[in-house]
């Protein structure tokens, strides 16, 4: 388990952050931690599933961190499924 | 004495060149503090200036004109004309006054690197009036707004902001030390007096000067003109320099600094000019929108001048700086104002009914863009909830620009990549481009959040970062208006 940063950004809110996340987060988890940061302060939040993309492709929920390929400071989305 | 005639001695004094005979022209010239392009000696004695001035003549008019701006500010102190002033407006000034008048002092420093090692003596000389003026400008930027310490603390920033690690100061900073305070004389003239100040400032203190006497600040206006006269003057080196550049089939030498440095300066006039016109002025005295300012101004300007000296629009101009002219600097003010105990000043969110209204009048289909965040925020305020209208993290930052990467606010995403194994990220394909054309000149320098990655910034949170940035309780940015904007809507909707 270790601090893993990232760039990311919320779809629909205007700027890319750097969120802490932990190497062994599902996506589920990274999902919420973004949005922690966006939504209901700049997004207005919607009763939708939140899914994380990377490299333009949706990563599976269970996938954590550490298996997803994904390097730190690499930049990925979150966005509610539509 | 007789006194000789102007015109008896005038050329002798501002334009005596002689070819060396104990020294080599590198050794008076050396390349990295002078940059030849391959243009031999001669060649630049043909430098000629359009606005001719002797040194008696210009102590006479800078007595004259210190006089002037000096009285009026020992006048208007008796009075209560700051009082009275906008709060936005306020929020204007101050972030001009931490941004500009201590690069004004790193210009002298470009300046008198020029009246140095300028390659023309009639080019040394107007360069020896331009490091007197850059002199005189940050003196008298630091003075003003040191009379208003104790009407209001953020002042202080004035002299503080560049000896700090603020956000905004390090994206100025790298600008500037850049563009002048590292750069060699030829470059210098190129990028700073031509691209910057004839392109940029030198229309942009007419137009906050026209601002300041709209919104009643005198002190401000009379200071800004009469600093403008001065540019006026010695932006006047950088066409010269080109001239001689093209002459001499360096045009696309020339050309890629213009680029450059055209993009870099857009970034932080975006910035800082983009905010204070379309958010801090107060709405009844906006005379045009930042959007049609620059339109108007800048890029009327920039073509007349490609065109009169055969040069080309640079090569980003319509794909890229165009369209952010609709946006990016909406973006930046959306980020200084959530982001705002990060800043000197008390940023005015600028939203209420009729603002708005103006925005989407001025920009259509900001309310789609931009609108929905500020609904969101205005709902947290509205609510109660003031602790959702701040952050909790750093937003990412441009390895070129160092302001936050916003490009998601226009689509696109940021360009991360990588030179010797570093990560880099920039906003922009333009920013990318920018740095990789010179990694050797930019590759040390670390972003903001590249310093927080490397555990420069302790604790690890944003009061470290503020603690790095040098921002004390009494100086954080807060909403200037105490969120009056959102009791107005307030009203509106319950009406």
């Amino acid at each position: 388990m270790a601090l893993f940063p990232l760039q990311a950004n919320f779809r629909g809110d205007f700027v890319v952050l750097v969120v802490p996340v932990d190497d062994g987060d599902d996506m589920n988890v990274v999902a919420e931690k973004v949005a922690h940061h966006a939504v209901g302060l700049r997004v207005a939040p919607r009763d939708a599933v939140k899914r994380v993309y990377y490299n333009g492709k949706e990563v599976p929920s269970e996938t954590t961190i550490a298996n997803s390929g994904i390097q730190p400071m690499d930049w990925i989305e979150v966005g509610y499924v539509e | 004495m007789p006194k000789l005639q102007r015109r008896d001695y005038y050329d002798t004094a501002r334009d005596m060149n002689w070819a060396f005979s104990y020294v080599s022209e590198d050794e008076v010239f050396p390349e990295e503090l002078s940059k030849s392009f391959g243009i031999k000696g001669e060649e630049w004695w043909g430098w000629d200036e359009p606005y001719k001035l002797t040194f008696r003549e210009y102590v006479h008019n800078q007595a004259g004109k210190d006089a002037g701006i000096y009285s009026i500010r020992s006048t208007i102190a008796r009075s209560n004309l700051y009082d009275n002033l906008d709060v936005g407006w306020k929020s204007a000034i101050k972030a001009h006054y931490g941004a500009i008048p201590v690069p004004e002092y790193f210009a002298s420093i470009g300046e008198a690197r020029m009246a140095r090692f300028g390659r023309a003596a009639a080019w040394r000389n107007m360069a020896t009036f331009g490091t007197l003026d850059e002199c005189r400008h940050g003196q008298a930027q630091i003075y003003f707004p040191y009379c208003l310490l104790d009407k209001d603390p953020q002042f202080d920033w004035a002299h503080k902001a560049m000896h700090t690690n603020e956000w905004g100061v390090i994206a100025a900073r790298s600008l500037f030390d850049d563009m002048f305070t590292a750069n060699d004389a030829v470059s210098t003239a190129i990028q700073l007096t031509f691209t910057f100040e004839t392109g940029f400032t030198n229309l942009q203190f007419l137009g906050m000067a026209s601002d300041a006497l709209h919104v009643g600040d005198i002190e401000f206006g009379a200071l800004i003109s009469s600093i403008q006269t001065d540019e006026a003057r010695h932006s006047q080196q950088g066409e010269p320099t080109l001239k001689i550049m093209i002459k001499n089939g360096k045009k696309a030498e020339a050309q890629k600094m213009v680029d450059q440095m055209f993009w870099r300066s857009w970034k932080i006039f975006a910035l800082l000019t983009g905010i204070s016109m379309d958010y801090y002025t107060p709405l009844e005295s906006r005379t045009m929108s930042f959007k049609e300012f620059m339109q108007d101004w800048i890029c009327r300007q920039f073509m007349d001048q490609f065109k009169d000296l055969g040069m080309d629009l640079p090569w980003y101009w319509e794909e890229h700086f165009l369209p952010e002219l609709d946006s990016i600097h909406h973006a930046y003010h959306l980020g200084v104002w959530f982001w705002r105990p990060t800043v000197w000043w008390n940023p005015d969110a600028g939203v209420s009914a009729g603002e708005r209204e103006w925005l989407e009048q001025k920009y259509p289909g900001w309310n789609k863009q931009f609108g929905r965040h500020w609904d969101v925020i205005s709902d947290n305020v509205r609510a109660g909830r003031i602790e959702k209208t701040y952050p909790e993290t750093l937003p990412m930052v441009c390895n070129c620009c160092h302001i936050p990467v916003c490009t998601p606010s226009i689509g696109k995403a940021p360009r991360i990549t990588s030179h010797k194994g570093r990560k880099l990220t920039f906003c922009s394909e333009v920013c990318e481009w920018v740095w990789k054309s010179q990694p050797e000149r930019y590759d040390t320098q670390l972003s903001i959040v590249d310093r927080f990655l490397a555990g420069q910034i302790l604790p690890p949170d944003l009061n470290g970062a503020l603690q790095y940035m040098g921002i004390t309780p009494d100086v954080a940015g807060n909403d200037a208006e105490g969120y009056v904007w959102d009791k107005m809507l307030r009203r509106l909707a319950a009406e």
